[in-house]
């Protein structure tokens, strides 16, 4: 029995592999599959398109042509008349000319990037921070702040929600597009920073403190010691807790439909595909292809982040 | 260089008193053990010394600053860990330089230091490698390196040889004496292994429960302990203590009656009443000599008729047991004393070889 690998045995395993990634994947090749299929092909259950359609994808990325729009000639009588002022003028023409039934992907994209990305960074400087005071210094409530950490977890978001943007209000932030941002911002930080301090935690605890003593024999300070070694050694972790609150940020729906519902051009990427789901323009390979230019950076992220995250780092530093 | 003065250090973690009061006074270019037990507090007294834990009370004095407050980073003092604490992501060289590059050490000198001190401690084909890649020994020698590189006033070792297995432990043990030889900085160096002890120290200072039992000269501790404990701790098989009686003329061992006039340094009043003073006596395994190969005189005193109960051969040594006083006690001799067991044998002690101690204190009379 022991370790005794039968054919029967193998090919079960496979199979249950295979039905497994499948069954996680196959979502993933539907998205893909409708995003490039022409209309004519999506009532086809099979997932190769009969033939590629890269339309979606070039339109949401901006690389097709804008259309060129015809100003009814009623408008244009209008906008003839000279007593009308230029700034009306003009105002009364981008009605009809603007393309806003156009998707600005990459706009939605950048508000999504800086949102996730600046809190993730944030997050993560706070969660050094906060990692290392709880796992390697003692103070006084030590033991109870690091037990609290994940309590925050213990309530789910919709519950905050309303008295988070209570508060926003009574502060006057929420009244404002900074101070909305700001919040946002504020929240995304205080939701990953609890899990990102839990991990990073556990982790410098199993970096031996000698290797910080010994840094500081070398002399070092100890913010230098922190640099210079524990960072270096807790590179895949760093990785990791960053890609985690990088995650929360990108797909966080919730809070971004309160806080940014009044304001358009700081919807991040979840409140947009949202919008184009119930909008005029929610077309199967559009709505696909905005998905799956969603999943692209995570993915991107992933594959980027795992050369960061071999382990056995600290391997060799200590005996004993 | 530097010389170092502990005025009354007291270390207590909460409730627990760990180092209850050491004053100690190293002289620049000494080499000083720190030797005991573990718990004894001589790695804390170690680690106050480099500043990685802060005395609860009493001054640390290196050259002729205080330096209670004093970071570890500004008191100029390298330091061999037991663990080694090589910087797992950095190769051997980048190990060893680490603390040149942070202090802006031009580049040639460092190249320069670095040949010197990888020729020395034949680490030049290891350079490039990481601490992962290297054997125990080879990462003890990265970390000598790293500490000797530095060339800083004061070398701390806390037990560095360990993890080591005991060939290797040997060999370093002398490399450290070679090195201590050749730039003569102030050492201190924490083992539990008296042997260690005995071979490099200067001056060793055995530490007891957070007090020093005794510090002296190598020889000193060995043939003058202070008290059973040092008599006990240092030297190896460890001393035989042996319940007697002391009279006005004499001491009785088991039925053995020894001459009190030879006995050394007794510090006893010299008129004792009938019954006599219960104390220990102490006689190191070394001291036995097989009469058959020893000549007797005045200072010696044969013990006779002893019944062997076990011989351990060690080689050159063999080591016999026997019953003294309804105790167990251990002689050394070497092979020229052939001996079977059960066999009776007439050992011979120097008198003055013979150590009293108190039997209440445990401390020497």
């Amino acid at each position: 029995m022991l370790g005794k690998k039968t054919i029967k045995g193998r090919i079960g395993f496979a199979i249950a592999i295979l039905l497994l990634v499948s069954f996680s994947l196959l979502p993933f090749a539907q998205i893909l599959s409708t995003s490039l299929k022409h209309q004519y092909d999506w009532g086809n259950p099979s997932l190769i398109p009969q033939s590629i359609n890269l339309d979606a994808y070039k339109e949401l990325l901006g690389l097709t042509e804008a259309e060129k729009v015809e100003i009814p000639a009623a408008i244009q009588k209008i906008l003839n008349n000279p007593k009308l002022s230029a700034d009306k003028k003009q105002a009364i023409a981008a009605k009809y000319t603007a393309n806003d039934n156009l998707f600005p992907f990459g706009k939605y994209m950048l508000n999504s990037v800086i949102f996730s990305v600046g809190a993730a960074s944030f997050s993560l400087v706070f969660s050094v921070m906060g990692a290392y005071s709880i796992s390697r210094l003692r103070f006084k409530g030590q033991v109870v702040i690091q037990r609290s950490i994940l309590f925050v977890y213990m309530v789910g978001g919709v519950l905050l929600m309303v008295p988070l943007y209570q508060m926003a209000m009574n502060v006057g932030l929420a009244s404002s597009l900074w101070g909305s941002a700001f919040c946002l911002f504020l929240i995304y930080i205080v939701q990953t920073l609890p899990v990102g301090m839990y991990m990073l935690g556990n982790y410098f605890r199993g970096i031996p403190f000698a290797l910080e003593e010994a840094a500081m024999m070398d002399g070092c300070s100890r913010k230098e010691a922190i640099i210079k070694v524990v960072l270096p050694l807790s590179l895949p972790m760093l990785a990791t807790v960053f890609i985690y609150c990088f995650i929360i940020g990108w797909n966080e729906y919730l809070f971004a439909s309160v806080f940014l519902k009044q304001y358009p051009e700081f919807h991040t990427l979840p409140l947009a595909l949202q919008e184009l789901f119930v909008s005029k323009n929610a077309i199967w390979d559009r709505i696909m292809a905005a998905s799956m230019l969603t999943l692209a950076p995570i993915v991107i992220c992933f594959l980027f982040a795992s050369r960061f995250m071999k382990g056995g780092k600290t391997d060799g530093g200590v005996k004993g | 260089m530097a010389a170092i003065k502990l005025k009354n250090i007291i270390k207590s973690f909460g409730d627990t008193a760990v180092v209850k009061g050491i004053d100690l006074n190293i002289e620049d270019g000494e080499f000083v053990v720190l030797v005991g037990p573990s718990g004894c507090g001589k790695s804390t007294t170690l680690r106050m010394i480099a500043g990685l834990e802060q005395a609860t009370s009493g001054d640390i004095i290196i050259g002729d600053r205080v330096v209670n407050d004093v970071e570890p980073q500004h008191r100029n003092i390298a330091m061999v860990f037991q663990n080694y604490a090589l910087y797992p992501h950095k190769s051997v060289k980048e190990n060893i330089i680490f603390a040149l590059r942070r202090l802006k050490v031009d580049n040639e000198e460092i190249e320069r230091r670095l040949t010197e001190v990888s020729e020395m401690l034949q680490l030049e084909a290891l350079l490039d490698r990481k601490p992962a890649d290297l054997s125990g020994g080879q990462r003890q020698r990265v970390a000598m390196g790293r500490a000797i590189i530095r060339e800083a006033d004061l070398f701390l070792f806390d037990e560095p040889l360990s993890n080591l297995d005991s060939k290797l432990r040997s060999h370093m043990r002398t490399e450290i004496g070679k090195i201590h030889n050749k730039f003569g900085r102030t050492s201190v160096y924490v083992t539990h292994d008296q042997v260690e002890a005995m071979t490099l120290a200067d001056k060793v200072v055995v530490l007891h429960d957070g007090y020093i039992a005794q510090a002296g000269t190598p020889m000193e501790v060995y043939l003058n302990p202070a008290n059973v404990f040092v008599a006990q701790f240092i030297g190896s098989p460890s001393m035989n203590i042996i319940e007697g009686t002391l009279f006005n003329d004499y001491l009785q061992v088991d039925n053995y009656r020894l001459p009190r006039k030879q006995l050394s340094n007794v510090a006893l009043q010299t008129v004792i009443d009938q019954q006599g003073i219960p104390v220990k006596v102490g006689i190191r395994p070394d001291f036995f000599n097989d009469s058959r190969l020893f000549p007797e005189t005045d200072n010696t005193f044969k013990f006779t008729r002893l019944q062997i109960d076990l011989i351990e051969p060690m080689g050159f040594d063999k080591e016999i047991l026997f019953n003294l006083a309804e105790g167990a006690v251990k002689a050394r001799l070497d092979l020229r004393s052939e001996l079977q067991r059960d066999q009776q044998i007439d050992l011979v002690v120097e008198l003055s070889r013979v150590l009293l101690f108190d039997n209440e204190t445990d401390q020497r009379l």
